[in-house]
């Protein structure tokens, strides 16, 4: 929650709009569209483009449980702009035990904070661990917030033995391009 | 990268067996180890074990499998193979743990069998942290390994 989910679509989206990638965007919001209308509001995407889902209940009962809601949503998308090469689905704001369901998306980012603690890694949540990328975002707060940064990188690469971890600051738009080189390798199988 | 678009048809087809056997005796049968997770990805980048680059995009209503191939030429073949699972056998001391147990893993969204008076438990990670998970339980021994 808070950790910067929608800054980084904010940062994804003109990115593959510069790549001429064609784009869509399903947010989750528990009970409201305020993260669609942000980014309906923000200039960066066709508002058509952008599709809100209320889940109505934890959040990942919509993206793990039971994903009818998104692929419905995702259908309708592809249906209206076919054909789109990517759509972001963004999650509500869960806890550390959020997964996504492999029915519904292709490649699972799990976005974490520095000023939610620096022991988050350690606490070896299933969305830390098993996100296909680990992003820990906001890192300009570490020194605000006494988190050792490099310590905290350090913790997530040990405990997903292997699978990448970028650390960002999606105000500055700081390693963002490390996060779409992943998502064109290993979605869009470009490069 | 080689883009994998489909199931050719699965190794224990009679009509691609001969095909494979021949193939696989000169070396030319490349595999691709998937564990239980990446089997239900529609979209995957990945390499065989001979070092192939692969990326596998298949229909949403299409399901890897065990020996699904996905590649079969003259001169070469790739097959899909699930590794290997290891589970944790728990047994409860009495209904009581076993009703928490159950509870437990539940709470955990861990992935259970049921063997008999048994739960076992998919490895899904590192086993020490389910050890950590179930500390509490083998401490005061309300569960013990089985065949561990």
């Amino acid at each position: 929650m808070g950790s910067g989910k929608t800054a980084l679509l904010e940062r994804l989206i003109p990115s593959f709009t510069d790549r001429g990638t064609s784009l869509a965007v399903i947010t989750n919001d528990l009970v409201t569209r305020e993260d669609a209308e942000r980014l309906q509001r923000s200039g960066l995407i066709e508002p058509r483009r952008v599709v809100a889902v209320e889940a109505g209940a934890c959040p990942h009962t919509v993206i793990r449980e039971d994903p009818t809601l998104n692929l419905d949503a995702a259908e309708r998308l592809e249906m209206r702009f076919h054909p789109l090469d990517l759509v972001l689905l963004e999650s509500g704001g869960d806890n550390l035990a959020s997964t996504f369901s492999p029915e519904l998306v292709d490649y699972w980012i799990f976005v974490i904070d520095v000023s939610g603690g620096g022991d988050i890694p350690r606490k070896r949540g299933p969305g830390v661990l098993q996100a296909d990328l680990l992003v820990i975002n906001k890192a300009d707060l570490a020194p605000h917030v006494g988190v050792d940064l490099a310590a905290m990188t350090r913790e997530a690469r040990d405990v997903r033995r292997g699978r990448p971890v970028i650390v960002t600051n999606c105000r500055t738009g700081e390693a963002v391009d490390d996060v779409v080189d992943h998502i064109v390798r290993n979605v869009l199988f470009d490069g | 990268m080689l883009k994998l678009t489909g199931i050719v048809g699965m190794a224990s087809d009679v009509d691609l067996g001969g095909t494979l056997h021949d193939l696989a005796h000169e070396d030319r049968v490349e595999t691709i180890v998937l564990d239980r997770r990446d089997m239900l990805r529609k979209r995957l980048r990945t390499v065989t074990d001979k070092g192939t680059d692969c990326a596998i995009a298949l229909p949403r209503a299409t399901t890897l499998e065990d020996g699904a191939v996905l590649l079969l030429e003259a001169d070469r073949a790739i097959v899909i193979r699930a590794s290997v699972e290891t589970w944790l056998h728990l047994k409860p001391e009495d209904a009581a743990a076993a009703l928490e147990l159950g509870y437990h893993a539940g709470n955990l969204h861990w992935r259970v069998a049921f063997h008999g008076s048994l739960l076992a438990v998919a490895l899904e990670g590192p086993r020490k942290d389910y050890l950590a998970r179930l500390d509490a339980f083998l401490a005061d021994g309300r569960i013990t390994l089985v065949n561990d």
